[in-house]
């Protein structure tokens, strides 16, 4: 047990803890007026019961030996792809995408959880490739690898989660030595089918984007999210509002505002400050995954820790952008902070596993 | 592990990151600190909602403190700031409020380019407030409010005076006296409410609420209360008006036409004392916007309801005109009081007879006044030449507008050979001077003129400009300012050549003059008839008289368009009109009266 004390990654594990808590402040700002309402703060509760539970699982999968994750990862796979089957088939609906499943008295997100295992199996995927992948045909099996359910996910249609599979994929691949001038070819190619991917985008899909290109064209519509947002971060001014003082937050002109757009509470009742603060924090957490990543004890726990970087370096972007009105509107939350219990439990579980390559490297330098 | 490529990818990567957390740093920075004051004053225009509180405007009452012009409350629906109307409101709205999908979305277009509630319709029926109030919860973008709105407590009455008011329209709020004015204010767009707007509109307040998305109101902030407008108070006495109006309807049904002016004023001070034009309207029309069939009515209409005609009506002067004539003559000595002129019927030069063919004999100037005998008229004006008349036409100031504080006096013409040159490319022949002398031809007066000459020779040769407005007061009563009236001044002619048009004007309404039976009036007045010839149809009538005959306190000067002779149109609408004047209104209800305190009665 000492050992573990010893051989955590602490400023990991601070960083996170002070991420999650500020996440419960945020979102009991948030969702006040319920919480007036009701008499207690509902969200808040269930986000602090749920980080409580989770740490139990942090501390499971950090005693596993992650080594084991490999034996079982064409398992994961096939649960992953039941998962998403799964949710396109009885998911229900929830702002014209499917992405809620009910079991019994709990809703969950099968998309969050299938971030996890996609990091996982791609690992153990790529892991079991030769070294050097330094032949784009290296490439062809682990690209078919991710297609298959990034199509399934990109049906339902969930273009955020599509993108964070994506950034993981991505993430791997740069690391395995997948070489600049194929990006520069992949972008061209990109470029060159971005008419017909147009034509694949749903209606609301290409609705955001062209709301993202010019938010006024539907103020009160696709543009209303992004436009409020702005004007509550950019009223944060230096110093903020204050605490539950945000009245874009608190009179409801912030739309999504404990879940997709809390980093905008965060903007308009903390100021530039706490923003930086927030952002100060992230950048310590993709630093120490970082860090994990290139002390990693072998080529899985480094594959591993990267698609954590990934996938928790896209979030933040992309959440934080579109708060800031420079990202579309994807849907995408923001990791410790955004309230969701799915997305809260898969990023302890990354945590957990970053925590858990951390502590072999520390081992092997004994 | 030992991999030096994807050490060294792990560190481009982490550069990557460091360089996207700096972009979203400077993101931040740019949204909070150099455009934070942009979008704090966004977030206040979300959450603060700025109700306007239109200031009611000022009363109007007539000479006596009769109200004419007050105000009623009523309920306005208004589209809140910044919102849209959803389609399924604006789909719920039009049934309630009876108006189409276009129109309500024509409204909230405007609605989104300001900051200010946009009054959707004003003055809603009691059937309307309630089925809003029962539907508010699916109408969040709209909001139910009170307000003070115009009414006229007369339908239809001195509309002309009183003219009306509507909601700023787009163009003069930018351009204009109204420019600056916000959307939805009631501004005054014609007579009176125009001319006074400034006075009568007030100071509009506001009331500022903080509220939610849902525009609920969460909590009320600092406001302003309306002031609201002054009071005029007018020369008008609405028992005369209401007299003339009534005699005017009715002998105007009778005589199946239906344009006509009149006008009162009291010849010593040159207030006037009723001002009436037919066809009319009702100024409660244009409250709250005006209706289709209202405005169809109005627009349909060959007469033009909105003209004021007694201002902007030109008619030949028909014999009024000899009042000018005779002037002339006797104050320049060109003919004298008593010398006789033969009438053969007609004039020795030139083949120009009277109106009725016939030939009166020897006349002098009272009996050729009273028996309006064109013959006699003709040789004055031939005697004076027609530079003498025109001058004569101008010290009783025809030709110029009276000065009258209503929008779109009309100045008159005074024919002359100059005039004739001008607008018929001829030369002035002897005929035009007869033609001219007896109130034919190009000469153009209108029936403010008449008045305004006609007050000249009653008040013995001053003229007293005519005015509507006697004074502003404020809501405790105190008398703000009195409006300037135009300087009365002297028509110049001898007080002997006065007295004698005077004697002529008295002998009209006795035995042997044109309308002797107004011998029947319990005093004595004195009048002149007048017949326009009309190209377009049948004549016009005038009639123009004062009363009593001896300390005239009232002259009244009326025509009716194409009511054939004067005294057989004009002339009893005049009579009784003053026969209710001389013996004090005796059909009018008392209520109707004002207490005398106009003051007293403004709450």
């Amino acid at each position: 047990m000492q050992r573990y004390l010893r051989n955590m990654d602490w400023i990991l594990v601070l960083t996170v803890a002070a991420l999650m808590v500020t996440g419960l402040i945020l979102i009991g700002s948030a969702t006040h007026a319920d919480a007036v309402a009701s008499g207690q703060n509902r969200f808040v509760l269930r986000q602090g019961l749920f980080i409580g539970i989770n740490i139990a699982v942090v501390i499971f999968m950090m005693r596993i030996d992650y080594h084991s994750l490999t034996a079982i990862s064409k398992q994961l796979y096939i649960f992953m792809l039941v998962l998403l089957v799964a949710v396109a088939l009885f998911g229900h609906t929830s702002l014209g995408a499917q992405r809620w499943i009910r079991v019994g008295p709990v809703t969950f997100q099968p998309s969050e959880f299938s971030k996890a295992l996609m990091i996982i199996c791609l690992a153990s995927f790529l892991d079991k490739q030769r070294e050097y992948m330094d032949s784009l045909k290296d490439y062809l099996a682990p690209m078919a690898f991710v297609l298959v359910p990034f199509v399934l996910v990109l049906r339902q249609p969930d273009l955020g989660t599509a993108l964070v599979f994506a950034s993981i994929a991505c993430s791997m691949f740069w690391v395995c030595g997948f070489k600049v001038k194929w990006i520069g070819i992949a972008g061209a190619i990109g470029a060159c089918s971005a008419p017909l991917l147009w034509h694949l985008l749903h209606e609301y899909q290409r609705n955001r984007i062209r709301v993202f290109l010019d938010p006024e064209l539907d103020p009160y519509g696709a543009g209303y999210h992004v436009i409020q947002s702005k004007i509550a971060i950019g009223s944060g001014m230096l110093f903020g509002k204050g605490w539950m003082q945000g009245t874009q937050s608190q009179l409801s002109f912030l739309p999504e505002n404990h879940t997709d757009f809390i980093f905008a509470v965060a903007g308009e009742e903390f100021g530039f400050i706490g923003v930086t603060i927030i952002l100060l924090l992230y950048l310590v957490l993709i630093w120490r995954a970082l860090r994990i990543a290139l002390n990693a004890e072998d080529r899985f726990g480094q594959l591993l820790a990267t698609g954590v970087t990934g996938m928790l370096l896209f979030h933040v972007l992309v959440n934080v952008g579109m708060t800031a009105g420079i990202m579309p509107v994807t849907g995408v939350p923001l990791p410790f902070l955004s309230y969701g219990v799915s997305s809260l439990t898969t990023n302890m579980v990354m945590v957990g596993l970053l925590l858990n390559i951390h502590m072999h490297q520390a081992r092997l330098q004994f | 592990m030992e991999n030096k490529l994807s050490a060294g990818r792990l560190k481009i990567l982490l550069a990557l990151s460091l360089f996207a957390f700096v972009i979203l740093v400077g993101r931040m920075a740019w949204l909070q600190l150099y455009k934070g004051l942009y979008y704090g004053a966004q977030a206040d225009g979300n959450r603060m909602r700025s109700v306007l509180l239109m200031a009611p405007r000022g009363k109007i009452y007539d000479c006596n403190g009769v109200v004419l012009a007050d105000n009623i409350p009523a309920f306005v629906l208004t589209i809140m700031p910044g919102h849209k109307l959803s389609d399924d409101e604006v789909r719920r709205l039009a049934p309630i409020l009876g108006m189409t999908e276009e129109d309500i979305r024509a409204k909230v277009a405007k609605a989104k380019e300001t900051y200010e509630p946009v009054p959707l319709k004003t003055e809603l029926s009691m059937k309307e407030v309630t089925i809003l109030e029962e539907n508010a919860r699916d109408l969040p973008g709209v909001s139910l409010d009170s307000q003070a709105i115009r009414r006229y407590v007369y339908p239809g009455l001195a509309s002309h005076v009183l003219g009306y008011v509507g909601e700023i329209s787009e163009e003069q709020m930018t351009r204009g006296r109204y420019k600056g004015l916000p959307q939805g204010s009631i501004v005054g767009k014609d007579g009176l409410e125009w001319v006074y707007d400034g006075d009568l509109r007030g100071v509009n307040g506001r009331k500022t609420e903080e509220v939610d998305v849902r525009g609920r109101v969460v909590q009320q902030l600092a406001g302003q209360p309306p002031r609201t407008g002054r009071n005029l108070v007018l020369t008008i006495d609405y028992r005369l008006q209401k007299t003339l109006e009534d005699a005017m309807d009715h002998h105007l049904a009778e005589l199946g036409v239906q344009a006509a002016a009149a006008v009162a004023m009291d010849p010593n001070t040159g207030a006037v004392k009723a001002l009436a034009s037919r066809p009319d309207f009702d100024s409660n029309w244009f409250v709250g916007g005006i209706s289709a069939k209202n405005w169809n009515r109005i627009n349909n209409n060959p007469h033009h309801p909105l003209n004021n005609k007694v201002i902007d009506g030109e008619y030949p002067a028909g014999s009024t005109f000899k009042v000018i004539t005779g002037s002339a003559g006797l104050e320049t000595h060109k003919v004298g009081p008593e010398e006789l002129i033969f009438d053969s019927g007609r004039h020795w030069l030139i083949d120009m007879r009277n109106a009725g063919g016939e030939a009166l004999g020897w006349l002098n100037f009272q009996r050729a006044f009273a028996m309006s005998d064109n013959v006699y008229f003709y040789e004055v004006g031939r005697r004076v030449g027609i530079d003498t008349l025109d001058e004569y036409a101008r010290k009783y100031g025809l030709g110029k507008k009276t000065g009258i504080t209503l929008p779109g006096e009309a100045s008159g013409v005074i024919a002359s050979p100059a005039v004739k040159q001008k607008l018929l490319k001829e030369e002035w022949y002897l005929g035009d001077t007869f033609n001219t002398a007896i109130g034919q031809g190009l000469t153009l007066v209108t029936p403010i003129q008449l008045a305004q000459m006609l007050s000249a020779v009653a008040a013995g040769g001053t003229i007293h400009p005519p005015y509507l407005v006697d004074k502003v007061l404020d809501n405790e009563g105190a008398t703000v300012s009195v409006p300037a009236r135009p300087a009365a001044r002297s028509l110049g002619i001898s007080e002997d050549t006065v007295t004698r048009i005077q004697n002529g004007l008295k002998d009209v309404t006795r035995a042997g003059g044109t309308a002797a039976w107004f011998s029947g009036l319990p005093q004595a007045i004195a009048g002149k008839t007048g017949t326009a010839e009309n190209p377009h149809g049948r004549d016009h009538s005038w009639f123009i008289a004062y009363a009593p005959a001896d300390r005239p306190t009232l002259v009244l000067v009326c025509i009716v368009e194409q009511g054939g002779f004067g005294s057989t149109a004009s002339a009893p609408i005049i009579y009784e009109v003053l026969n209710n004047y001389l013996l004090g209104y005796p059909n009018l209800k008392p209520k109707a009266e004002g207490d005398g305190k106009p003051a007293a009665r403004g709450k």
